[in-house]
């Protein structure tokens, strides 16, 4: 093997050192023969010791090997270099080098073993070109001025080095591999640095604000180029309700999953239901409409709705269940839009569901749009469930009250949006903000409030509220809550970062504060924060 | 405050059709009279009972009372299955409730365990879909024998999340009636179930058994743990002073497999299952319970599933009625036509004409009556069938000597029929039945004589009955039942040991000891005349045994198809959906769903006419970890803007890249991200 004289021979340039000059070269390094890396640091005391350690103890099997090894001159003490491939790869390559020698020293070769022997070579070449790589690099880095006069790995070196090699090898290839199973192209995709994308920026493009949007999506959604084969799938959907009513009596509840809109399909459910009843004769069929994409939604209100419903005097879970089952002859048909929706993600939620779901007078059925719904149910609130699933992919784009179009583009951009989580929102991020933060949001809530009384109704609906950034100012140094501007400017820089105060100036450079929330919801903040 | 768009919706509103009542203003009890009395039904009531009537199948042509015959079979197959199943699981957890009941009333703890709190450790395995049907017995049963002294509290980690609440709960649902004693009344017992002690905050359960036993010695006070993994992991992780304060037991409850297979034995193999579950299901639900943990009421609800999809779904499940005799008028010709169809339908008729019988052929093909006829006693062909392979199954279980699980062999027993000649199989018992010592066939005589008398209760299997063949059998076992016991009665008197020429025992000792063929026949040799005759008996018993059981291959039989469901698609779309690929595929390839024109071309590939979100998925799937928005509304605009074919213009797209973009996030495939601007993350690899 010519081409890989150099290599071993520097390889054995760098070893010798540490061995005694009786080794033979075929001896392959056992695992104690590996000095510990610790020691490797210190090179000069370890070489010593290690000197002193082989030569005093002197192996029979190494002496005898010597002598039954004529073939020192061949030049394969490659593999002499203790490798810093892993243990596996090292004893394929050991064993592959044996067969390989082997078969020299015996010299007779049947068919059978040049097919064996083949193979052997592969191993041996593969991890050689590694080895290659690897030497190169040991090259470098002496050139660069390491002292360290032994290449023995150590277990500090090897980690450097290797990120050495993984970069080179991706500039080798710049092109990503192709067709990667999903799991390999994400630990691809997220490798450190791998990420480089433009820095375009949409600041060109003015974005879409809400009127603009509605105008024009309601002239667009009027020249859908597959609105009737849009409307042909959702036929095909209709024409699967005698089924699922079928299955909805027999106590199995449905969820509907797919992309698409499944709203309008669902109301002609709703509708198909109230002329073909999944109960049996002589029970009241009631049907209720939960849209569980309403920011808003809450579990009180849900039960309260559902209660008038049947007409239960209560409004608590047991209390419903327990009405339903003194009444037999009514029954509850609950079509809930979006159960994964973002709101009803609280387990809470979904377990008093599915325990109404469980009852036998409560027929459930349930649209679902994202794919990883099946993650917010545990065995247990399955199991309740009895859902059957089907695939109700409709293609119908979602209505403004499903989905909030431009705030959520633009949240997702990371622009200003008009809504911040709410009261839900602003507690969640005062919680985790000391003690005179909450203080000064609470005054700035207080003022505002302040002002918006003094407005009276004078204000016109939109325009928010602001106070005077100064004023503010001197009244948090009176109650306390800072003692210098600094001090005020970082307590404000928390809110902002939160997006739970804007400020802008006005005609005349005056700095003002306002809070993006309505009227309802500050008194909410202020109820909380006071309490 | 942001402004809803005004379509906004209230959170919950009743949909205008609430208040329509589905029943008629006709009241129900007279209905029912009505029905009792006519036996055809009303033209009236049929108007009201149209909500509720299966669709015609046929395309249609189906007449409307076989559809209802089909819904009527439904309607009475199932329940009974219903019923049958929930005693099956009612008795596996009757047991461990009695057990439980037992430790909490008994005095045990009152003398060796004083002061402590008495805790029962429930051992539920780890499907917790099962617990709460055990706690809620439990409670049942507490109520019952507590005679309202003893008062049960539930909890489940997801409700109880911190003391105070838990607190809260107990002394709500526990105290309701004793707080005004206060310790007063010694009667009063409180048993408090953490039903899912795995999911509780170790310092929770801590806290509360500390404050119940310091209450002990007022209120009495006693705790019931669910435990999915073991006592000595949930000890771990309480404190020792915890440990201390606890005087336990362990209980275990019947392990899922064995619950399932005895809801098999019951439900899906017994005698009172009118539909055969085919092999290929039965084996693909099985494997979905052990794979996914699933609860027993999982595979219930497939095997209910798989009823309601071949009644509602096969126009040809109306033969299967109850009644021997089908109705004549029932039958029109797209049922002989679609029987005509049927695979066993054919390989019927092939087998005939192979065989020589062209007549017969002829007439099933050409003669509708003949035909009809055919149909008519194919129902007592399957209960032959099914009796056969009941009784083959018990019997091969009363051996004792299958070392397959009775769902294995079933399913064997489906797909492959059953054959003791056949070796290696599910049923090559004859070895180990030739081996057995003179005991062990006289047990074994025993056991199948009571399975022929009395049948397998968990199968429903009644036993042979008290024809002849029942009589005649009885009479076999009972003579070759005296052969043995005389036989052993001889060799007794003469002391020797009886042995047959299978047993082992002769066949080691020349193995081990001389291993040359000479020795072999005389050994053969040795056997005395009882052990010939007892050889004799063994071979008797065998050719018997032979000959009561075995059957044929469901898939062998005429018109198998009526009554055998074995689809794998509607269950696996049904139960185990597979929502990603769905979504991808509907966003990769809208053509599948839309069937649209315009998108023919493109399979699977990128083009302009494609739905927005369809386009911004090829791009997505294309991009990286990171994604800039600019870089994308670029690409998206040069394959629909004014430049292309499509020439939408820029803010026409852009709105329609808004919602194509704010449909990516709702389904959660991109998020936010502050690395760069306008930049988001790719959050899902598919």
């Amino acid at each position: 093997m010519p081409p890989k004289k150099t290599t071993n021979q520097k390889a054995a340039a760098r070893v010798p050192r540490k061995r005694p000059a009786t080794t033979d070269p075929y001896e392959i390094p056992e695992e104690d023969e590996i000095e510990p890396p610790k020691r490797r640091r210190h090179a000069a005391t370890a070489a010593a010791d290690t000197d002193d350690a082989t030569v005093s103890t002197p192996s029979a099997s190494r002496l005898k090997k010597t002598v039954a090894t004529p073939i020192k001159l061949n030049g394969l003490n490659g593999i002499d270099t203790p490798s810093r491939k892993n243990n596996a790869d090292r004893s394929a390559r050991r064993k592959s080098a044996r067969a390989l020698v082997d078969r020299v020293i015996s010299g007779a070769i049947s068919d059978d073993e040049a097919e064996e022997g083949d193979i052997a070579r592969e191993i041996y070449e593969s991890s050689e070109d590694e080895e290659d790589e690897e030497d190169e690099e040991g090259e470098e880095e002496n050139l660069n001025g390491e002292t360290e006069p032994t290449t023995t790995p150590s277990k500090f070196a090897p980690g450097r080095k290797r990120k050495t090699t993984t970069t080179r090898t991706r500039k080798r290839s710049p092109t990503p591999p192709r067709d990667l199973p999903p799991h390999e192209q994400y630990f691809f995709q997220n490798k450190p640095g791998l990420s480089k994308t433009s820095n375009n920026t949409l600041s060109s493009l003015q974005l879409l604000t809400h009127d603009e949007y509605f105008s024009l999506s309601r002239d667009l959604s009027s020249a859908n180029p597959h609105k009737t084969d849009i409307t042909h799938l959702a036929s095909l959907h209709v024409s699967s309700f005698p089924q699922w009513a079928f299955e909805l009596s027999q106590s199995f509840s449905l969820c509907l999953y797919g992309y698409g809109s499944k709203r309008q399909i669902l109301h002609k459910f709703a509708t198909y239901l109230s002329s073909h009843p999944p109960c049996s004769l002589g029970q009241a069929n009631k049907i209720v409409i939960i849209n569980g994409y309403t920011p808003s939604i809450t579990i009180r209100e849900l039960l309260c709705s559902l209660a008038s419903a049947v007409s239960s005097p209560t409004t608590t879970l047991p209390g419903i269940l327990s009405y339903l089952t003194t009444h037999p002859n009514t029954t509850l048909t609950i079509l809930l839009n979006s159960v994964s929706s973002p709101h009803l993600r609280k387990g809470s939620f979904q377990s008093i569901i599915s325990t109404l779901a469980s009852h036998a007078q409560v027929y459930l059925c349930c649209t679902t749009d994202s794919p990883d719904f099946a993650l917010l149910w545990d065995s247990a609130v399955g199991t309740n469930f009895r859902f059957l699933y089907h695939d109700c992919t409709t293609f119908c784009s979602y209505s403004p009250s499903e989905m909030e179009v431009v705030d959520s583009v633009h949240e997702l951009l990371g622009r200003k949006t008009r809504r911040v989580g709410g009261k839900e929102g602003v507690a969640f991020v005062l919680r985790s903000l000391p003690e005179n933060a909450k203080s000064l949001f609470r005054l700035l809530v207080g003022e505002v409030l302040c002002a918006d009384e003094g407005d009276g109704q004078g204000q016109g609906q939109g325009e928010e509220i602001s106070v005077e950034y100064r004023m503010v100012y001197n009244k948090a140094v009176e109650e306390f809550i800072c003692s210098s501007e600094m001090a005020f400017r970082t307590l404000l820089k928390e809110f902002h970062d939160h997006q739970i105060i804007t400020s802008h100036k006005d005609a005349l450079g005056t700095e003002l504060l306002s809070l993006p929330f309505g009227k309802e919801e500050l008194e909410g903040i202020l109820e909380e924060l006071t309490t | 405050m942001f402004t809803a768009p005004p379509t906004t919706t209230a959170a919950t509103n009743t949909s205008p059709t609430t208040t329509t009542k589905s029943a008629p203003g006709r009241p129900a009890k007279r209905r029912r009279v009505s029905e009792k009395d006519t036996a055809a039904p009303l033209p009236a009531q049929e108007k009201d009972d149209e909500g509720r009537q299966w669709p015609r199948l046929f395309n249609g042509f189906e007449s409307p009372s076989a559809a209802d015959l089909r819904k009527k079979t439904y309607e009475s197959a199932w329940p009974v299955l219903e019923s049958e199943i929930e005693s099956v699981l009612r008795d596996a957890n009757r047991q461990t409730l009695e057990e439980v009941v037992e430790f909490l009333n008994s005095d045990v703890h009152e003398c060796e365990g004083r002061g402590r709190v008495p805790a029962g450790f429930i051992i539920t395995g780890p499907n917790i879909a099962g617990q709460d049907l055990l706690f809620s017995q439990l409670g049942d049963v507490l109520a019952e024998r507590g005679e309202g002294r003893v008062r049960f509290v539930r909890l489940k980690a997801g409700e109880v999340g911190n003391l105070k609440g838990g607190l809260k709960r107990i002394v709500r649902e526990g105290m309701g009636g004793v707080e005004g004693g206060d310790g007063g009344e010694g009667g009063g017992r409180v048993v408090v179930a953490f039903q899912d002690s795995e999911a509780f905050d170790t310092g929770l359960v801590g806290e509360l058994v500390g404050l119940f036993h310091s209450w002990q010695d007022r209120i009495q006070f006693s705790v019931l743990f669910g435990i999915a993994t073991s006592v000595e992991l949930f000890q771990a992780r309480q404190l020792k002073a915890t440990a201390r304060q606890l005087y336990g037991a362990q209980f275990d409850v019947v392990q899922a497999n064995a619950v399932l297979e005895s809801v098999i034995m019951a439900a899906v193999a017994g005698a009172k299952a009118q539909l055969r579950i085919g092999p290929g299901l039965l084996r693909k639900l099985v494997r979905r319970q052990q794979e996914h943990v699933a609860g027993v009421g999982a595979f219930v609800s497939s095997l209910k599933y798989a009823y309601m999809n071949h009644f509602y779904a096969n126009p040809l499940s109306a033969l299967l009625v109850d009644g021997q005799k089908l109705d004549k008028e029932i039958l029109q010709p797209e049922h002989l036509e679609a029987v005509r169809m049927l695979e066993s339908f054919k390989s019927h008729v092939e087998q005939s004409v192979e065989d020589g019988r062209l007549d017969h052929a002829r007439l099933l093909l050409e003669n509708d009556d003949y035909l009809k006829g055919r149909i008519n006693r194919q129902a007592a062909k399957r209960q032959q069938y099914l009796g056969k392979l009941l009784q083959s199954l018990a019997l091969v279980i009363a051996t004792e000597h299958s070392k397959r699980s009775f769902v294995e062999l079933y399913e064997a027993a489906l797909e492959e029929g059953i054959s003791l000649d056949q070796s290696p199989g599910p049923f090559d018992l004859g070895d180990a039945i030739k081996r057995s010592t003179p005991e062990e066939l006289i047990g074994l005589i025993k056991r199948v004589m009571t399975v022929v008398v009395d049948g397998n209760p968990s199968l429903h299997w009644n036993g042979m009955g008290i024809g002849q063949d029942a009589e005649a059998a009885i009479d076999k076992f009972e003579a070759l039942r005296a052969d043995v016991e005389r036989l052993i009665e001889t060799s007794k008197k003469k002391k020797t040991s009886l042995k047959s020429k299978y047993s082992s025992q002769s066949r080691v000792l020349r193995t081990t000891v001389v291993a040359q063929k000479v020795q072999l026949s005389r050994d053969t040799a040795t056997l005395t005349e009882e052990d010939n005759a007892f050889t004799a008996a063994i071979d008797d018993f065998f050719a018997f045994f032979k000959t009561l059981v075995g059957c044929e291959p469901l898939s062998n039989l005429f018109l198998n198809e009526v009554w055998q469901y074995d689809y794998h698609l509607p269950y696996e779309d049904v139960f185990v959906p597979r929502p990603g690929a769905t979504f991808a595929r509907a966003l990769s390839r809208p053509h599948d769903y839309l069937g649209c024109a315009c998108c023919d071309k493109a399979n699977g590939s990128m083009v302009g006419t494609l739905p927005a979100t369809s386009i911004l998925y090829h791009l997505y799937s294309e991009a990286g970890a990171s994604i800039n928005v600019a870089d994308l509304w670029a690409a998206y605009y040069a394959l629909v803007g004014e430049d292309s074919e499509i020439g939408m213009d820029e803010r026409s797209a852009l709105v329609l890249f808004y919602r194509g973009l704010a449909e990516m996030r709702a389904m959660g495939f991109v998020k936010q991200s502050k690395k760069k601007a306008d930049h988001i993350a790719k959050l899902k690899w598919l």
